[in-house]
This record gives C-alpha cells, sequence and structure tokens, in this order.
C-alpha cells in the first residue's frame, strides 16, 4: 500500500480509501457544482478578453458619429451593425465590453499576481524569521542584537491594513497619473495584506510540525525548510486566495475607474464605461446594466471557482 | 485672469458687465432691475409677466457645486454670482432680460465727461445696508463706495486678494498704487458730497461702465466689510433684496427677504433656499416631481433628449443661447519649432474637425462656431468663416506643411462632461489627418493651472464666457500678447503686436458702428493666424418646476433670481 493512504471511517468505501489525495482533489472539484458555474465563468470572461479581435471587427475606440449616434446625439440601440448597441460617442459597445475584459483581467491577474508574491513572502518570512540576532562589530566588541523581523513586518501589515484602501489608492494615483500600470501596482501596494496575514497564520502552524522539527533536527538550513518543507503545505491556501484576489481586484479596478482615476480614457474599463454613462441610467439603461453584468458575471465566477477550490482542498468536503 | 473657462456643463467661470453701445436692444425697462419686456434673442421661455408680481413663498434650487464665496470682492464662479446679487448691488446693472445698462443704486446713468475719463456718480438716498439679523445697520453713503473700490483693490485681502482688481479696475487713477502696495486708497475714487462719487481713469474705456454693473463693485459697509473675506463670507451685508438666513457648507444656505428694501414691491419671495452638492441627476428628478424649482446646473446629458422632447416639461424648459465660445487652442509659439508653431499645421487643423459632430455631443444645444465672437455679441459676424471641413484638404494641407505623415501631440481638458467626450472626438478627427494625440484629462484648477502655463499643453479644450457684454472681452483676456504670460488665459500663447494695436484702438474707439467694423476686422486677422479651432457657441438650457415665474437665463448673469417669483396657487 502506498505510504500516503489514509484511512477513512470505518464504514468507508474500501475502494474510496485507496485513492490518492490528488486524485480525491480532483474528485470533490469535479462533483462541485460551483466549480463547473466558476469555470464556465471565467472561460467565457477569458476568451472574451483573449479572442476579442476575433469576436468583433469593430475598433473599441472608434466614434461611429453617423451610425452610432441618433440624430440627438444618444447612443443607439442593438442592430445588425452594432450587437449591443453603441455608447454616447458612437462606439460599438459589444466591443468596448470586449476590449474592458482585456483591461480588466489585465489588472486583475496581473496586481493580484503581485500582491500574491508580496502577500506569500511577507507572511512566511514573518512566520520562520521569529527574532534573529544579528551580529554587529563596534572596534573590538562583537554585539548581538536582536532584530524582531516577525514583528515589523506583520505591524506593517496591520498598518497597511488599517488604511483607507480606496483613499489611498486615489491619493497616488492622483500624485502620479492614472497609467493601466500604475493601477495594478496601486492595487497590489494595498491588496497584498489579507494573504500576508492568511499564510502567516498557517505557517506558524506549519512551523511547529514534527517534520519540520525533524528537517531542523537533521540540519535543513531554514530558507530550505521554508521552500521545501513547508510552501507545500501552503499551495492549497495560497491557490484560493489568489483566485478569490482575482474578483476583488477585478472590483476594485471597475471602482477606481468609476471614480474616474483608474485606466485613463479611452481605454475601455467596465467601471469606467458605468461612470461615463450614469446619466442614461434611466433613459436607456442598457449602457449602465451591460458593463455592471461583465464585472458581476467575471467576479461571481472567480469566486465560484475559489470557494469550490477550497472546498476540494479541505479532506472534510472529500466525501 | 481666470474668468471662464469651463467647458459648459459645470461652469466654473463667471461674469460681468456690460456695454454701454447698446448691443442687444434698445432700453425698455421699466426701473431698475425692474421688469423690462425686452426679452433678448434665443429666450425661449420668455413668459409674460403678470400685472403685479405674486409675494412670497420659498423658492429651492440645487446646484453640484458649493457657494465658494458670498463676498463680492472676491467671488467669481456662476454659483455665488447668483447668491451674491441676491445680497449686494452695485452702481449699475442689467435689464432683467438683456445687456442693457440701467442705473441700481444711483440715481441715473453716470455722467461720463467729454475726455471720457471722468465718471459721476449719483447715488439714491434713503438705502439701508440690513444685517443677516433682518436689522437696519445703517444707511448707505458714498464714502461706503469709495471704501468699496479701494478695497477690491486692496493686495492685503485675505486669504486672497480679489482676481479681477488689475483686470477691472487697474484703469482707474492711483488703482495700480494700492495693488502694489504703495497706497492705501487710489487718488481716482473721490467722494465729492455724501451721494456724489467721481471716478477718474488713466485711459478712456467705454467699457468701464459694464465694470460699475460687475458684482465686484458692490457696495459693502466699511465697519463690517474688513480685509478679511473669509469672516465677510460667513456674514455677508449689503444693500439688497435678501439677507443671508443661514449657510451649512457643503449643504444649504437659505436667503430670506429683506424686510427694509428700497425697491417698493420687492423682494418677491420670502426665502430662497441653495441646495448645493447635489449630483445632477438626483436634482432633475426633484425637479420633474416639483420638490425642487430651480435645476442650477444643465440638464444631464444621459436625460436630455427625452426632458427636452417631452411635451409634458416643454413649458418648464429654459433655454437661451451663452455669449460663449468653445474652441480648441493651438500653441501658436511652440518652443524649438514644434509643429504647431507653423502657420500652415495650424491652417491644416483648421480643416480637419467635424464641428457638427461636436455639437451633437452637446445634443445639439447650440451653434457651430466659425469665428471668435459668438452670436448675441457686438461684433459677431456671421460671414467669418475662413475655414471650411475637409479631412482630405487637411491631410494634404498637413503632407505639404511637411508632415506627411503626421505627428503626436497632446490634448488637455477638464473633467466635466462632456469636455472628455468632445476630446475623444478631437482625438478622432486628428487622426484621420494623422495626427496622433494623447488626451489627458484634469480636474478644472489642476487643467486651469496646465493652461496657465508657458506652453505646457499643445493642444487644449476650452470655452470662455464673458465677462461683461463687450468684443473686447473675447480679445484682450484671451488673445493678446499681455494674456501670453504665465497665469494668463492665453491658451494658444498667441501674440501679434499688429493685432495688439488694432485691439486697443477698438477698445478706445467711441464711434459705435465703426467700433463694430474694427473688431470684425480683427477676428478675422486673427483667424488667419488660426491660433483657435472655434468649435461651438453653447446654449444653456435648464429645467424650472411649474411653480416657478419670471425666471430666464440673462446673457451676463446666466441665473437672475432676484426676478423669480412663485405662481399663486401653486
Amino acid at each position: 500500500m502506498p505510504s500516503d493512504v489514509r484511512v477513512g471511517s470505518v464504514d468507508q468505501d474500501f475502494e474510496v480509501a485507496v485513492r490518492g489525495s490528488r486524485s480525491r482533489f480532483r474528485r470533490a472539484l469535479l462533483r462541485n457544482p460551483a466549480f463547473w458555474l466558476g469555470a464556465v465563468g471565467v472561460v467565457i470572461v477569458v476568451s472574451a478578453a483573449v479572442f476579442a479581435p476575433l469576436i468583433t471587427s469593430h475598433d473599441p475606440n472608434f466614434a461611429f458619429r453617423k451610425e452610432g449616434l441618433s440624430a440627438s446625439g444618444d447612443p443607439v440601440g442593438p442592430s445588425a451593425l452594432f450587437p449591443l448597441g453603441t455608447d454616447e460617442l458612437g462606439r460599438d459597445y459589444l466591443s468596448r465590453l470586449l476590449y474592458g475584459a482585456r483591461t480588466s483581467l489585465t489588472v486583475g491577474i496581473g496586481a493580484n499576481l503581485i500582491a500574491t508574491l508580496i502577500g506569500v513572502a511577507v507572511g512566511s518570512i514573518a512566520a520562520f524569521a521569529g527574532t534573529p540576532r544579528l551580529r554587529f562589530r563596534f572596534g573590538s566588541r562583537v554585539v548581538r542584537i536582536p532584530i524582531p523581523v516577525e514583528n515589523i513586518l506583520m505591524r506593517i501589515t496591520d498598518a497597511v491594513l488599517s488604511f483607507p484602501v480606496l483613499l489611498l489608492a486615489i491619493a497616488l494615483v492622483a500624485i502620479v497619473g492614472p497609467s493601466l500600470g500604475l493601477v495594478i501596482l496601486v492595487i497590489a501596494a494595498v491588496l497584498w495584506t489579507p494573504i500576508a496575514r492568511v499564510v502567516y497564520s498557517r505557517a506558524l502552524v506549519v512551523r511547529e510540525a514534527d517534520f519540520v522539527l525533524a528537517a531542523r533536527a537533521v540540519g535543513v538550513r531554514p530558507a530550505r525548510i521554508l521552500t521545501k518543507h513547508v510552501m507545500p503545505h501552503l499551495i492549497p491556501l495560497i491557490v484560493v486566495y489568489a483566485t478569490l484576489g482575482i474578483a476583488s481586484t477585478v472590483l476594485f479596478e471597475a471602482t477606481l475607474s468609476f471614480l474616474g482615476v483608474g485606466v485613463p480614457v479611452p481605454a475601455a474599463s467596465w467601471g469606467g464605461m458605468i461612470i461615463e454613462h450614469i446619466g442614461y441610467y434611466l433613459t436607456d439603461p442598457r449602457v449602465v446594466v451591460l458593463p455592471g453584468l461583465a464585472i458581476m458575471v467575471t467576479i461571481l465566477s472567480f469566486n465560484l471557482l475559489g470557494d469550490a477550490l477550497a472546498d476540494a482542498f479541505d479532506p472534510y468536503h472529500w466525501q | 485672469m481666470q474668468s471662464l473657462i469651463r467647458g459648459p456643463r459645470a461652469i466654473a467661470i463667471v461674469a460681468i458687465v456690460g456695454l454701454a453701445a447698446g448691443a442687444c436692444s434698445p432700453g425698455a425697462s421699466t426701473g431698475p432691475e425692474g421688469s423690462g419686456s425686452a426679452a433678448s434673442p434665443g429666450a425661449t421661455a420668455a413668459e409674460s409677466q403678470p400685472a403685479t408680481i405674486p409675494q412670497g413663498g420659498t423658492l429651492s434650487i440645487a446646484y453640484q457645486s458649493d457657494l465658494q464665496h458670498l463676498d463680492p470682492a472676491v467671488m467669481y464662479d456662476t454659483v455665488g454670482i447668483a447668491a451674491v446679487r441676491l445680497m449686494f448691488e452695485s452702481p449699475l446693472t442689467y435689464d432683467n432680460r438683456t445687456t442693457q445698462l440701467v442705473p441700481l443704486l444711483l440715481t441715473e446713468m453716470p455722467a461720463i465727461s467729454a475726455d471720457g475719463k471722468a465718471y459721476t456718480l449719483k447715488f439714491r438716498t434713503g438705502i439701508n445696508f440690513v444685517k443677516t439679523d433682518g436689522s437696519v445697520l445703517r444707511e448707505m453713503t458714498a464714502d461706503d463706495f469709495v471704501y468699496s473700490l479701494n478695497r477690491v483693490l486692496d493686495p492685503n485681502l485675505k486669504p486672497s486678494p480679489s482676481p479681477v482688481a488689475s483686470a477691472f479696475f487697474g484703469n482707474i487713477v492711483g488703482a495700480s498704487d494700492v495693488i502694489g502696495g504703495k497706497a492705501k486708497t487710489a487718488s481716482g475714487i473721490k467722494a465729492t458730497d455724501a451721494s456724489t462719487v467721481e471716478v477718474d481713469l488713466v485711459k478712456a474705456d467705454a467699457t468701464f461702465s459694464n465694470i460699475l454693473a460687475s458684482t465686484f463693485a458692490a457696495v459693502v459697509p466699511k465697519e463690517l466689510a474688513t480685509e478679511d473675506t473669509a469672516a465677510f463670507d460667513a456674514a455677508p451685508v449689503g444693500t439688497g433684496p435678501y439677507v443671508l438666513g443661514s449657510y451649512t457648507k457643503g449643504q444649504q444656505a437659505t436667503f430670506l427677504a429683506n424686510k427694509h428694501y428700497w425697491q417698493p414691491g420687492q423682494p418677491y419671495l420670502d426665502e430662497i433656499d441653495f441646495k448645493v452638492g447635489v449630483d445632477d441627476n438626483a436634482a432633475l428628478q426633484q425637479v420633474q416631481a416639483g420638490t425642487l424649482d430651480i435645476l442650477g446646473d444643465q440638464i444631464p446629458s444621459g436625460s436630455f433628449t427625452q426632458v427636452t422632447t417631452d411635451p409634458q416639461y416643454a413649458d418648464q424648459i429654459v433655454r437661451h443661447s451663452l455669449v460663449e465660445t468653445q474652441y480648441m487652442s493651438m500653441d501658436a509659439s511652440q518652443p524649438n519649432g514644434g509643429p504647431l508653431s507653423k502657420l500652415a499645421v495650424r491652417q491644416a487643423i483648421e480643416g480637419a474637425i467635424d464641428k457638427e459632430n461636436i455639437l451633437k455631443i452637446y445634443h445639439g444645444a447650440g451653434v457651430v462656431a466659425d469665428c471668435i465672437l459668438p452670436p448675441d455679441m457686438l461684433g459677431f459676424d456671421p460671414t467669418c468663416k475662413p475655414y471650411t471641413f475637409d479631412q482630405a484638404a487637411a491631410k494634404t494641407a498637413l503632407a505639404a506643411a511637411g508632415y506627411p505623415t503626421g505627428f503626436k501631440t497632446t490634448l488637455y481638458t477638464d473633467t466635466t462632461d462632456p469636455d472628455p467626450k468632445v476630446a475623444a472626438a478631437l482625438q478622432q478627427d486628428l487622426a484621420t489627418i494623422g495626427i496622433t494625440v494623447e488626451v489627458v484629462t484634469q480636474s478644472f484648477d489642476t487643467f486651469l493651472n496646465t493652461i496657465e502655463t508657458p506652453h505646457e499643453a499643445p493642444l487644449v479644450y476650452v470655452g470662455w464666457f464673458e465677462d461683461y457684454p463687450d468684443p473686447s472681452d473675447f480679445i484682450d483676456p484671451i488673445l493678446s500678447c499681455a494674456s501670453a504670460v504665465k497665469g494668463g488665459a492665453n491658451a494658444s500663447w498667441y501674440c501679434n503686436q499688429a493685432i495688439d494695436a488694432q485691439a486697443a484702438a477698438a477698445r478706445g474707439e467711441v464711434d459705435g458702428a465703426k467700433r463694430i467694423t474694427e473688431y470684425q476686422a480683427i477676428q478675422k486677422a486673427i483667424m488667419a493666424d488660426a491660433p483657435w479651432v472655434p468649435l461651438i457657441h453653447e446654449d444653456w438650457v435648464t429645467l424650472e418646476s411649474k411653480r416657478v415665474g419670471g425666471f430666464v437665463i440673462h446673457p451676463v448673469w446666466l441665473y437672475s433670481l432676484r426676478d423669480v417669483y412663485i405662481k399663486p396657487g401653486t
């Protein structure tokens, strides 16, 4: 019998008991309708972003002044030429939505990747660094001064957590000026803290495990313990939080663009499309509802996917 | 000079003064701020006024922006002007529908000396300053007017001096000494008796009567209006028909009827409430529901077509052409031989812009602009149409000017709707002739700072709204060499000495007909140099509730609430 077999409860089907954790994970995932809902949504949104130029032939920033605007200068509804109508400048709304998916996902994945890297680094280093004593030489004397790395890192995390995140982001964008890259950096700079906290608390538990003690006893260096022995136990957690994080990042980008400090015009952004057309919410709700729906579907999909992953990683859900 | 400039939907600018040479209609006024019956061109809501104006009631008006100042010495925005004119009065004013100057605090129009340099003002007697608690402070005298003018010139006003001290009043003898801190009072402003003031000018200036009608010339009481304008903002005291009842910043200012007002039969209302910080879409719905009386901003873009075409609101729409020009400026003296410094390049761009499309962005509320001066302005010339829209020809002309593959540049505008949309339209037009434009939108304050910094902005989308109804206000502050300096409003950094000389001569010209010809020649000469692409002259379109009577858009004041009443039985 393979060494990693876990024995379930007494009345458990023996066949199940011999499955490896990997196949149990897969089975739990594939049986979860939330996973399928989320996965389908994510595939749709990602395809929309990737294949935007194939789905529509219109330039998202080109204003069709004659066909795309009514005589009174208002957006026109769906037609053969514009499947979802146009916006207030006569630009094809389907193209705006598709290219808006590119903006959302670029920011969502880009910012979240950076935030996750920072969060994992801070959380795991804080858990394992503790309070090392560093040697300083003053003339002939050698002094060992304790540096509370753990405290410093986690108090910085607390400080960033306690900032009003939106105000901080708005201030940063206002100082530097809006651009796609800056929006990614700003979001990453404020959204790394939750993942740092979660990774830190799980790493604290893992650090006390016997196999870590064993590794330490045979002289494995701390950095290697962290990467080879501890990190694998953190991966499920990171995957779940990174997935859920994409949802909050997409929302955050939409919020910044809604407030006018997000991705600069004329690039399409769902949040920006809502604020551009907010005055039409009574007379032509289409132009507000469509980007709102796009934001909702994207966030819901990533959230469902993240939840399904979390459930699948959890052994209590394997049955 | 910062007068101006805003794109239309939330003008942050202002207006003042009129023109002696009667731009619009012959004076048909029945008295100071009286119910003049002459409707100015473009007024569509010119309802006939009842024989006796109904009294009483509370009027409410909502704005997106807050009041910036209530002290007339420093107030220079469109929300503030409506409020300040309720509480303060100047020697002159305009007829309530036109730009005809009429006496207000004076018994008659000023007597002007033969050389045009000395103005004698005869003030009415028996006019009282009334405190914010509604009680009489004391009677106003000629000394108060002398003090008020010197106060506007005072460089020590806290927290900042008047924005127009030098632009409006610098021509008074001795004014520059006061502005420069060398004197406390200007020698050219003298009270000759308790009700007479003489004002002497350095140079004859036909537009000075307009300055006397501006809110900056309002009379304030010496003992209360000190150098601390913030204190006077908080407790303003004047001679007007209303007094400040209460003001909660960011929420509401309440103006109550002045029971001691000097004009019989006024004020018409018991109370006027300014609700500030109200979203324009929310305010529109309140006016439609009848819970708000006047929309302080324009009808927002998203609801514009629906509201303006709905017969239900037909008699509630208030619409008037603004005396303003929206334009794209081009940096005519771009440093290092930049492409825009070349006349042929600017002339090519003139033909590349689809102005009808830009008018469409404004839902057709306005007319296309081909020249500098707007209709309703003295000197407007319908035959001034120097460039025609032809993008193919423009592309050829740009190639002939040495840019067959175009160039890259930047267009600045502010964030207020619909300016970013117009910028996107300009961007697309310029792209068709090969010019790649990056659009930068900035909040209004930042934007003003950008365009007032030399050569910071190669292209600018902006507008200019009249300070006073005289063509000099469309040349001197925005297209003269003197305004092409840091802090000036000449966004195209255009400077032509020959034009400056012509404009100086036209400004001093006393023959009205000749003056018009001169300004028409000047604007054609400027357009030949192509510092601007004039785009549109906008209409102001807003909504009033069914109860409101007597509300019109004034060509200078914009909103003139002292003539508004509540219809009985509503």
